[in-house]
């Protein structure tokens, strides 16, 4: 079972849907972060579900375009829509900004010196018509905590001047995506906020 | 709400279509809907049917709105209904090329193809082959090596095919998966799979086959899996011959499941004893004989097809195809006997008395109720039957002939101008019949055919010049195709004026200048002018109507009326025969060129046409029967010839820049054998005091790249070798082209013919055959070819002058020369026309090179030009 399944079994109420973008330069994690808010294959025993979670983390390959993944919570039924972060398909980012009721922006915490580019995305994306204006949450993850040279959150917050983001509810968190580590914590927070 | 659609549709039972009045802007607008959360599956996939439907019927979407459509439909990825995806995938095809970004769904669909969902997989993989180009070739490579070698038959069929198409775009990156390919090809799980499916169609009750049917979908695809692998197993090794040779050798050895897969190793087979000119004796043949006997039918008739296609083939070979077709042609399957039954139709083009001991069979197909089949076996009966049943054909078919359609009365023409080949006295039956279709209905291939074939008829037998043209007149007298209006007026005024009694086509031209299009007007002047320079008592009145065309509302038409009418009103033979009759000889292209280039660098001195080059081979004059009408394309723009194409090449080289036009282009001549290590062909090239010979080389050794490869020529006269420019570097298989400039002998103009002994020098470095990256250094090393001559046809240029009489009073008494000649090695009348001609290299005209049979004395008309610009005619005659 997925680490957000085990409440949704029990209730078997119909679940509001959200879609969320995942939004981040490359290789920032964003795929493997879903991955792991991802069901796995529930006909797997216990002792296969390792095995499949590394698997998992290997398979992954650069996004091209982008790919839609669903997961649930206790409360809520996420669409994700994966994008690629590569420099060449961010402006295709905006055909999907119209609908995305919340955003998942991905950082790399342990790349420096693309901390400046992942802040130009991110003004561009607050700037954007369609997004400007709506109130819509944006959950940061400092990804790759893991890592030595890793910043902090609140580092990549200040890198970020997340302080600046005022008409819209925002949280950051550090996270490990590929022990999974911090990622409840984000997804708490998205459900909260709705 | 699409349902009761659906439902009133059904009931109204009028099969109307309910897309018929869609409209692109309120498609898009609804569209919209999928942005919505949550997606309603039924209604996104009406509105998907409705774009691809609109796109199918051609309606053009622009960028911008084809993009905001495709990026809203990849929203539906979101869904998890199954037709919906399938629907969508379907999208992505059709607007890969008219949307922008379309590698967008790049990731979705590689999700989809390496998921769990089998009838995801296949589909994904074609629709993710379509928006992929080279640059995201990379990106998918490895997906696409699991897919081929997946144990699902239809991914991995999907895979192959899809491989296939994307063979024209990137052969290098799908040449390595070469390996998955063929163990695609080889898959022996096939059998375990049929093998169970089988017992469980025995063992299981009606009520399970909604089970078994799914399973045996799976079971059809593996036997097109080795079709598919095959296919693009041959198609990454098409251009290596010994690779293909050993692909062959192996599946025709191992055997294959397939019939499909079977077939294509037939064509395969067939297509390189057809390169490899290999004998019957070869292998390859034996093994398409062998699979006359296959228990596939679809099998047997291949083999039977590819063996009567083959040149060269003799009645003893025939024989074994032509009774497998024979039996076929009493098969209950419709399909089988109209396949047999085309075919040996065309076998009887060649071999009509190879198919005579079908006749039976055919006569018995004469009432098949399939009029196709029908109307097949008549035209196949009337090129093997006795002159003495074409009357009772003839009417067999006139019973009919209304019913079907175009392509088949096409058929019918083409087998009444056989017959008409065959039986001359037959022509006037035949005419009547035509006239009679030329009057019905139908489409313009149809209406060419007859065209030709009354055109044919006409130039084989005389006598029947004047009906022929008395039908094709009235013809063009309510004719809406243009382009064979002009076409006749061009024939009347070639024939007409030779004709006893001229006056009477002038009516029907002049019509055409009162009542049709511009194109159809200027042919009309044309042929009067014709008239006008040819009979002496129609040239006041012609001169009156000249003047009245004068005044036409379109360019051309004045032109050319002036234009005649100057000339014409000259009143000189030699003019007329030059600039009416026998109109321009040089080629359009070239001509085009030329204008442009005095344009460029205008001179005091007048445009001089002997700078232009002439025109090369006119074979539409030439050629006696019809050509297949369904290949032919309407005559577009004049296409540049090979020599317009040479012409281009060499002047591309700097040191044959200044050679002046190009006279004359030879054939190419083969220097060395087909099987050798190196394939070298020469084509020469005349020019006004040089000549280049370009040799074709063609290295087919997989371990050699040679470089600075020359050939060096001995000549045995007083030719001098001026200069060589070397193929730089000729890799495995890819042909290159090595120059040699030689100079004209001046001083003694008899020493026209000259041979060369020829040979190719070069460099060679040895490398590996599978990287193909050669050694550092390499050895220098030469091939001796064969000699190489150069012939009086090699300075002669064939031109074509339709109305050869003009031509030979224009050149004058004080010019003609006589000789006679005794031509001691030939045997037949026809052997020495074909001998002459091929030695002087000139032209036949008035069809003079067609010897009539029992004459013992034959008159033949050559048109030639010699370098530099001498006019060349002869009248020899025995
Ligand atoms: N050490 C560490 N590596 C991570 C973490 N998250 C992701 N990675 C690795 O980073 C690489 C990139 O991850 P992806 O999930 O493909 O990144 P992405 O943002 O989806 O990249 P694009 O699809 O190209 O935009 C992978 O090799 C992951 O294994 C993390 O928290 N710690
Ligand atoms: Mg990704």
């Amino acid at each position: 079972m997925g680490l957000f399944d085990k409440l949704a079994g029990w209730l078997g109420l119909k679940k509001k849907e959200v879609n969320v973008l995942c939004l981040g330069l490359d290789n920032s994690g964003k795929t493997t972060i879903i991955n792991q808010l991802k069901p796995t294959n529930s006909c797997l025993g216990e002792k296969n579900w390792c095995h499949l979670l590394q698997a998992q983390a290997q398979d992954i390959v650069p996004t091209i375009g982008f790919s839609i993944e669903k997961f649930k919570t206790s409360s809520l039924s996420f669409t994700v829509f994966d994008m690629s972060g590569q420099g060449r398909y961010r402006n295709l980012w905006e055909h999907y900004y119209k609908e995305g009721q919340a955003i998942i922006f991905v950082i790399d915490s342990s790349d420096k010196l693309r901390m400046v580019v992942a802040k130009e995305e991110l003004d561009t994306l607050l700037n954007h018509p369609d997004i400007k204006h709506r109130r819509i949450p944006i959950l940061f993850f400092a990804n790759k905590m893991d890592l030595r040279d890793a910043l902090s959150s609140v580092k990549v917050s200040q890198l970020l001047c997340l302080e600046n983001i005022k008409d819209k509810p925002w949280h950051i968190c550090a996270s490990n995506a590929v022990q999974g580590e911090g990622l409840q914590e984000g997804v708490d927070w998205l459900q909260g906020t709705d | 709400m699409i349902k009761k659609f659906d439902k009133k549709d059904e009931e109204a039972g009028s099969g109307s279509n309910p897309f018929q009045h869609l409209e692109k802007s309120a498609v898009l607008q609804e569209a919209r809907i999928f942005n919505e959360t949550p997606i309603n599956p039924r209604r996104c996939l009406h509105i998907l049917t409705k774009i691809i439907y609109l796109l199918n019927q051609g309606e053009h979407f622009g960028t911008t709105e084809a993009t905001e459509a495709f990026f809203a439909m990849t929203r539906l990825f979101q869904s998890n209904d199954q037709t919906l995806r399938r629907m969508c995938y379907l999208t992505i095809k059709e607007m890969a090329n008219i949307s922008e970004d379309v590698i967008i769904v790049t990731s979705s669909l590689t999700k989809d193809m390496t998921g769990k969902e089998d009838v995801y997989r296949g589909p994904a993989i074609r629709a993710l082959c379509r928006i992929t180009d080279t640059t995201m070739l990379q990106a998918i490579e490895r997906y696409m090596k699991q897919a081929i070698v997946d144990k699902v038959p239809s991914v991995s069929s999907s895979a192959l095919v899809s491989s296939l198409h994307m063979v024209k775009m990137s052969y290098d990156v799908v040449k390595r998966w070469v390996n998955e390919a063929q163990e695609a090809a080889s898959s022996d799980n096939i059998m375990v799979q049929v093998g169970m499916v089988l017992v469980w169609l025995f063992i299981c009750p009606p009520s399970c086959f909604s089970f078994i049917y799914p399973c045996l979908y799976h079971v059809m695809f593996p036997m097109h899996l080795q079709y598919h692998a095959l296919g693009l197993l041959y198609h990454l090794r098409k251009n290596d011959r010994l690779a293909v040779t050993k692909m062959l050798n192996k599946f025709t050895k191992s055997g294959l499941k397939s019939p499909f897969a079977y077939c294509m190793l037939i064509r395969i087979a067939s297509k390189l004893l057809e390169e490899t000119e290999g004998g019957h004796d070869s292998p390859l043949f034996d093994f398409i004989e062998s699979c006359l006997r296959n228990k596939h039918e679809m099998v047997v008739y291949e083999a039977a097809s590819a063996i009567v296609h083959m040149p060269n083939c003799t009645a003893r070979e025939l024989a074994p195809a032509v009774s497998v077709l024979q039996l076929f042609c009493s098969s209950p399957k419709a399909a089988l006997r109209y396949a047999a039954v085309r075919t040996l139709n065309k076998v009887a083009m060649k071999h009509p008395s190879a198919v005579t001991a079908c006749n039976l069979d055919l006569e018995n197909l004469i009432t098949d109720s399939n009029r196709s089949i029908a109307t097949l076996a008549i035209t196949t009966l009337l090129k093997t039957g006795s002159e003495s049943s074409v009357d009772r054909l003839m009417k067999q078919i006139s019973s009919f002939v209304s019913e079907i359609s175009d392509e088949f009365k096409v058929v019918v023409v083409q087998a009444i101008s056989a017959l008409c080949q065959k039986y001359p006295r037959k022509h006037s039956v035949m005419m009547n019949f035509l006239s009679n279709m030329l009057r019905d209905d139908g489409g313009f291939e149809y209406k060419r055919a007859i065209v030709d074939c009354i055109i044919s008829i006409i130039e084989e037998n005389p006598e029947s010049k004047e009906t022929g043209l008395a039908h094709l007149c009235e013809f063009i007298e309510d004719c809406e195709h243009t382009v064979l209006a002009t076409k006749i007026l061009h024939l009347l005024g070639k024939e007409g004026p030779r004709t006893p009694s001229p006056s009477k086509y002038i009516r029907f031209i002049f019509n055409r200048v009162v009542l049709e299009s511009e194109a159809v007007r200027a042919a009309a002047v044309s042929a009067l002018a014709k008239f006008g320079a040819q009979n002496d008592d129609l040239l006041p009145s012609v001169l009156v109507l000249m003047q009245r065309c004068m005044m036409d509302s379109d360019d051309e038409v004045r032109d050319r009326a002036t234009f005649y009418m100057n000339v014409l009103q000259q009143k000189q033979k030699a003019l007329n025969a030059a600039y009416i009759f026998n109109g321009l000889s040089v080629s359009v292209p070239g001509l085009e060129k030329s204008l442009h280039q005095y344009t460029l660098e205008p001179s005091e001195k007048p445009f001089d046409m002997k700078t232009v080059p002439l025109a090369t081979a006119p074979i539409t004059e030439q050629k006696t029967e019809i050509a297949p009408v369904a290949t032919s394309k309407l005559p577009e723009k004049p296409a540049p010839s090979r020599q317009d194409i040479y012409q281009e090449q060499l002047a591309g080289i700097p040191e044959f820049q200044s050679l002046g036009p190009l006279f004359k282009s030879s054939e190419p001549v083969q220097l060395t054998e087909a099987e050798t290590e190196y394939v070298v062909r020469c084509i020469k090239h005349t020019f006004a005091t040089h000549m280049v010979f370009q040799f074709d080389c063609t290295n087919t050794l997989n371990d050699q790249l040679l470089q600075r490869v020359l050939v060096q020529m001995e000549p045995s006269e007083a030719y001098e070798v001026v200069h060589h420019v070397p193929a730089p570097s000729l890799p495995y298989n890819q042909p290159g082209s090595s120059y040699t400039l030689v100079r004209l002998p001046d001083d003694d103009p008899t020493a026209v013919s000259c041979t060369f002994s020829c040979t190719m020098k070069y460099l060679v470095r040895d490398c590996d055959p599978n990287t193909g990256e050669p050694d550092d250094d390499g050895y220098d090393d030469e091939y001796v070819l064969e000699d190489l001559e150069v012939t009086v046809a090699d300075h002669i240029q064939k031109v074509l002058k339709p109305n050869f009489g003009a031509a030979w009073e224009e050149v004058g008494d004080e010019f003609e020369k006589e000789e006679t000649f005794a031509l001691a090695s030939v045997r037949t009348l026809e052997e020495a026309v074909n001998n002459i001609v091929s030695f002087l290299g000139m032209q036949p005209c008035e069809r003079s090179d067609k010897v009539p049979e029992n004459k013992n004395s034959h008159v033949l008309f050559l048109a030639g030009m010699n370098l530099p610009d001498i006019y060349f005619i002869l009248k020899g005659s025995e």
